[in-house]
């Protein structure tokens, strides 16, 4: 079956905490936490209320995934040219 | 290919107003445009009827809002984390944030709007199919129990927002967009409801795993 909103929510609701970071302060730490991930990963001990926050907030979730792609891309010098991008763009 | 500046090359670079920083701002400038490229490119079902044209001017815009925010956050650059990325998460959150209000542009939230507390929509995801026969019955409960925090516990705004956001899958920013808000405001919402939510099932004896475990 698949999951339904009331699912997810009642999943939300069970990991709800008495204090959450906002979205600014996620999106203050978001970098540290992808790197720290990449380089040692232990990012989820070191910053869990990053964690929390993206297991709660989609809008962040989504943003925090995208910059893990970049920032990994760019470690292993593997990021698309401009060009490669602007013709992906044009589908 | 030059060597990639360190964190410390960086700072000084875009802060001394010298020949260095307008070597460096193009850099960086150039740096953001492939990340704003790089997210339109994750997320081109939100694009979908925006022209070639558009898109690509959408990308230098992205980037060059995002130029914007490095340089009034330069400040705040702790070097905890590698330059690229504290610059490229810039790029990124308003790329999606753009995207995101694009997809949603045509569609009125006034026909999402909350029924006047009669929490018609909240019924609507009572969708419980299982061969267990007790866990309808104790999946009811906790439903019910949920609907009346929902009606008596939070404002109309409350109720509006997890609806649109937890039950009809509006992005927050498109919320945060249509409220005129902030994304910490409506996050704020929304926590302040979980938590009630939460504190009312375990006032009334409920425990939380078992709970979940219900709906999973
Ligand atoms: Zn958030």
């Amino acid at each position: 079956m698949m999951k339904t909103n009331l699912a997810k929510f009642v999943r939300h609701v069970h990991d709800t905490q008495d204090t959450e970071i906002s979205c600014s302060v996620c999106l203050d730490l978001v970098s540290q936490y992808v790197d720290l991930e990449i380089s040692t990963g232990d990012a989820t001990i070191q910053l869990p209320l990053v964690k929390q926050h993206l297991d709660q907030c989609l809008v962040c979730s989504e943003e925090y995934q995208v910059l893990h792609q970049l920032a990994v891309l760019e470690a292993e010098q593997r990021l698309p040219t401009d060009e490669e991008l602007m013709n992906q763009l044009k589908k | 290919m030059d060597k990639p500046r360190s964190n410390q090359e960086w700072f000084e670079a875009l802060s001394n107003q010298d020949v260095q920083q307008g070597e460096a701002l193009e850099e960086i400038r150039r740096l953001l445009l492939r990340a704003a490229l790089y997210t339109l490119v994750t997320h081109l079902s939100d694009l979908q009827e925006m022209s070639e044209e558009e898109r690509l001017a959408l990308a230098e815009e992205c980037a060059q809002e995002a130029l914007m925010a490095v340089l009034a956050r330069l400040g705040d650059f702790r070097g905890d984390s590698k330059f690229t990325t504290w610059a490229y998460k810039f790029g990124v959150n308003i790329a999606l944030s753009r995207a995101r209000r694009w997809r949603w542009k045509q569609v009125s939230l006034d026909d999402l709007a909350d029924d006047d507390g009669t929490l018609n929509w909240f019924q609507r995801d009572e969708r419980f199919q299982t061969a267990d026969s007790e866990q309808p019955v104790r999946q009811k409960e906790v439903v019910e129990v949920i609907r009346e925090v929902l009606r008596t516990q939070l404002t109309p705004r409350q109720r509006q927002t997890l609806k649109l956001i937890a039950f009809d899958d509006v992005p927050m920013d498109v919320v945060v967009q249509r409220l005129d808000s902030n994304r910490n405001a409506v996050y704020k919402l929304l926590h302040d409801a979980r938590l009630k939510i939460k504190q009312q099932l375990v006032r009334r004896g409920y425990d939380l795993a078992e709970v979940m475990d219900l709906f999973q």
